[in-house]
């Protein structure tokens, strides 16, 4: 079930009524079936996936807690390697495969393996790093592993983050489905702002990018530099939209059932560096590779060069945890190339970005985002060959070719989209809106829900998150 | 509480109202013409209009070296100068989407003397009930609903109509192929089409070498798949055909459904007898049920040449200028019903 889908704007009140209407003993049971029905409108079938991870996560956080030693490290590799096999098997097998072929072909051996051809269950990345993330912290001692078997399926299952996240962690989202919620008028409020904003930036302002972008990143080639240059600006826009849409729907949903998860962006593209981009852009995945990959690794108390490799380590997988393509790797190495570079230049001219803002800091914002752009080249194309293909049309005609009569309306949706990141940069949509006079505030929603009401694209998109 | 909620609630509400007064002075018309082009040229044709002409691209292909491109619904109108006809047309419609169109008429203060409305007799197989083109199709009629204008924005931005992926669809049709039984008043050894297709893939056609013939098998398995049903009341088809001749009567409008010619002769001599058979039967059973004093059906189904179809590698129902004439001139004639006053012999 998508968020900007009639079904799910039904669902969703039915759900939040009943979970009201009914004794707060029984409400993880009603959660546990609204996730399900949720989630079974995508690939019914698919939810014995699911259940099989719940069942040995958390059967290996008990099993974790109650022994000592090496069982303990013996129980959560365990429950590492279950984890880790369903995703290579759903989304990397057959990445594998091509890659030992043309590995194998490098040496006349022709290998033949053979190709799964199924669909990847939707958002098996995020659940099955949520699930590791609860065993590590079990392990860890940071967490005691949770014996009711109904609430642990629902921290894996809660449907408004259970496809594209945020990737919470079992300290704030399992205690707060176990914690009784009364209907609190703020939460409402709260719960219903975010989803209206949410919606107006997905079905608004993504899904209008979407078929500018599309088409030039169909056929680069046969567009102008110009033309090219915009659909990278596009994208870069799109993919924010799409997925920080889909997060403040995902934070609305939560909140009207009384549940805060975590927020998963802080107006990124007003960064000044790489670094600062990452601790803005999807922090959920960020802080789960600092904690459970960068730190395992030494974190920065390390030499350089060591540093430099884990660096370059993390944003790898980071890349290779969005898509089974090198081209993500690629993407996430660049990133990592570029968080080396600045911690190198800094340390080297003593430079740190100002929180105040200046010319420079424009600059350095300018700067962050171009980059950012351009890397995402590799994450929108296809492949390698596309890729390249966006970066050599960029030198055709870079300057003209531009139909301006087409382009004001996607110009316009992305000048409102850095006007409200503007706004937002310090905080989340329904805080800002408690700082404004109830005129202003109706008068916001009134244009936000006749934009989104008369403007939302037509085509159908799903959210770009739903793929990982 | 329940007085705050009730207040935001109507203030809500107002806001509403007031956004889609806005929404229907400014972007409406506009969205009209993007997503729901045919309901805005019938809403916008004169009340005058005499006869409606509702159709596929059957009306208006035409073949490159035809000397004239028009439309079977202009060059009917020749036969009747003095009248009206408006043409409605849209590719790959069928009786549901004219079902729709009639609906835009509803509240007129005077309605059409005719409706002529396009059957054709491959709208009614599997391929074209789950083809691709129907969500569409589906889409174009959203934003006509029974709601707020602005409303029906937003459900069209939210899929919220029959939009099955194209995947489903084609789930659908294979099941139905696979399960739905043909009968046959002759002895025939396939029981259902894909049955049958499989036979006739099975080296159904055999080249003078003794080889294989797969262009003509190809084609003969696509002939299977397009004509091989047997009409009944389940069809969707026959359910939308029945509202619009239920609405027709209601209105005292006189129907005229456009039962189009196929290639008869050629799908006998690529598939066989039996599936002329099916053709036919078809044809008799939309006759047997639709002829009426309200309606009439034009049976075109074996009035154009074998020659005379654009496409003689596919399954269509484009017709060149030939074929345009004899159709337009088949509908003329049954038109003389109501006009025959106005009729003059054209050609």
């Amino acid at each position: 079930m998508l968020f900007n889908s009639l079904s799910f704007l039904v669902f969703l009140p039915i759900v939040v009524l009943l979970y009201y209407l009914i004794a707060p003993k029984y409400r993880w049971l009603l959660i546990f079936i609204a996730s399900c029905y949720f989630y079974m409108a995508f690939v019914p079938e698919y939810i014995l996936i699911l259940f099989f991870l719940i069942l040995v996560d958390y059967f290996a956080a008990i099993l974790i807690e109650r022994n000592q030693g090496h069982k303990r490290k013996l129980f959560l590799i365990a429950s590492l390697t279950c984890n880790i096999l369903l995703l290579f098997f759903f989304k990397y097998f057959n990445f594998a495969n091509q890659n030992l072929e043309a590995f194998g072909s490098l040496f006349s051996l022709h290998i033949k393996p053979s190709h799964l051809n199924i669909i990847l269950p939707i958002g098996l990345s995020f659940h099955t790093f949520q699930s590791m993330g609860y065993t590590i912290e079990v392990y860890r001692g940071k967490q005691r592993a949770e014996k009711h078997l109904g609430y642990f399926a629902n921290y894996v299952l809660f449907f408004p983050q259970m496809v594209a996240g945020p990737i919470e962690r079992f300290q704030t989202l399992g205690n707060a489905l176990k914690a009784e919620h009364r209907p609190l008028l703020e939460n409402f409020k709260s719960g219903l702002r975010l989803i209206l904003f949410g919606l107006f930036i997905k079905m608004v302002i993504a899904d209008n990018l979407a078929p500018h972008v599309n088409l030039i990143y169909d056929a680069p080639l046969q567009h102008s530099g110009a033309e090219v240059l915009m659909a990278i600006i596009f994208f870069s826009f799109q993919i924010y939209a799409d997925f920080f849409g889909y997060s403040t729907i995902a934070l609305g949903s939560a909140k009207l059932l009384g549940i805060d998860i975590m927020d998963n962006f802080k107006t990124p593209y007003l960064s000044k560096s790489i670094s600062e981009f990452w601790s803005r852009w999807h922090i959920s995945l960020s802080t789960w590779f600092r904690d459970y990959v960068y730190i395992t690794l030494g974190g920065n108390k390390v030499s350089l060069p060591k540093w430099t490799f884990n660096i370059l380590v993390v944003f790898a997988i980071s890349g290779l945890w969005h898509g089974a393509s090198w081209t993500f790797v690629v993407w996430g190495l660049l990133h990592g190339l570029l968080r080396v570079m600045e911690s190198y230049f800094s340390k080297l001219f003593n430079f740190k970005a100002k929180d105040k803002w200046n010319i420079i800091s424009v600059f350095l914002t300018l700067k962050t985002f171009a980059l950012c752009a351009l890397i995402w080249v590799f994450f929108r194309a296809e492949s390698f060959a596309k890729a390249m293909d966006i970066f050599s049309a960029l030198t055709h005609n870079p300057f003209f070719g531009l139909k301006w009569h087409e382009l004001a309306f996607p110009l316009l949706l992305i000048l409102i989209m850095i006007i409200w990141d503007m706004a937002l940069y310090t905080k989340r949509f329904d805080h800002f809106m408690d700082e404004h006079k109830a005129p202003v505030r109706w008068l916001i929603y009134s244009g936000l829900l006749f934009l989104l009401l008369a403007m939302a694209g037509t085509q159908k998109f799903n959210f770009i998150y739903f793929q990982f | 509480m329940i007085k705050s909620i009730a207040i935001k609630f109507l203030l809500l509400l107002s806001i509403f109202c007031g956004l889609n007064i806005i929404y229907t002075h400014t972007f409406y018309q506009s969205d009209l013409v993007k997503y729901a082009k045919e309901d805005l040229d019938i809403k916008q044709s004169q009340e005058n209009t005499d006869v409606y002409y509702f159709g596929e691209s059957s009306n208006i292909t035409y073949a490159p070296d035809d000397s004239t491109q028009a439309s079977i619904s202009s060059l009917c109108n020749l036969f009747y100068p003095q009248l009206k006809i408006v043409n409605i047309n849209k590719y790959a419609t069928h009786a549901g989407i004219y079902r729709h169109w009639l609906k835009q008429m509803d509240g007129r203060k005077k309605l059409p003397k005719a409706i002529v409305i396009t059957m054709n007799l491959r709208s009614f197989d599997a391929a074209w009930i789950h083809s691709k083109l129907e969500s569409s199709l589906q889409q174009s009629m959203v934003m006509s609903q029974a709601y707020p204008h602005l409303m029906n924005r937003f459900l069209l931005a939210l899929q919220a109509f029959d939009n099955k992926t194209v995947e489903q669809r084609e789930k659908d049709m294979q099941k139905q192929w696979k399960t739905e039984q043909l009968i046959f008043d002759i002895p025939f050894k396939y029981k259902t089409v894909r049955e049958w297709d499989d036979g006739m893939a099975n080296g159904g056609h055999l080249t003078p070498d003794g080889k294989w013939d797969m262009k003509k098998i190809e084609l003969a398995c696509h002939y299977i798949k397009a004509y091989a049903f047997n009409l009944n009341e389940n069809n969707p088809r026959i359910i939308d055909f029945d509202d619009i001749s239920l609405w027709c009567k209601k209105q005292g409008i006189h129907l005229y459904l456009n039962l189009l010619s196929e290639n008869i002769a050629y799908a006998d001599s690529l598939v066989g007898k039996e599936l002329v058979f099916l053709m036919r039967q078809n044809r008799d059973y939309l006759k047997q049920r639709y002829q009426s004093e309200n309606t009439t059906v034009i049976d075109n189904l074996e009035l154009v040449n074998g020659h005379d179809f654009i496409d003689q590698n596919w399954t269509t129902e484009h017709y060149n200028e030939r074929g345009r004439m004899r159709i337009a001139k088949n509908v003329a004639e049954a038109l003389k019903i109501q006009f025959n006053k106005a009729y003059i012999k054209a050609y």
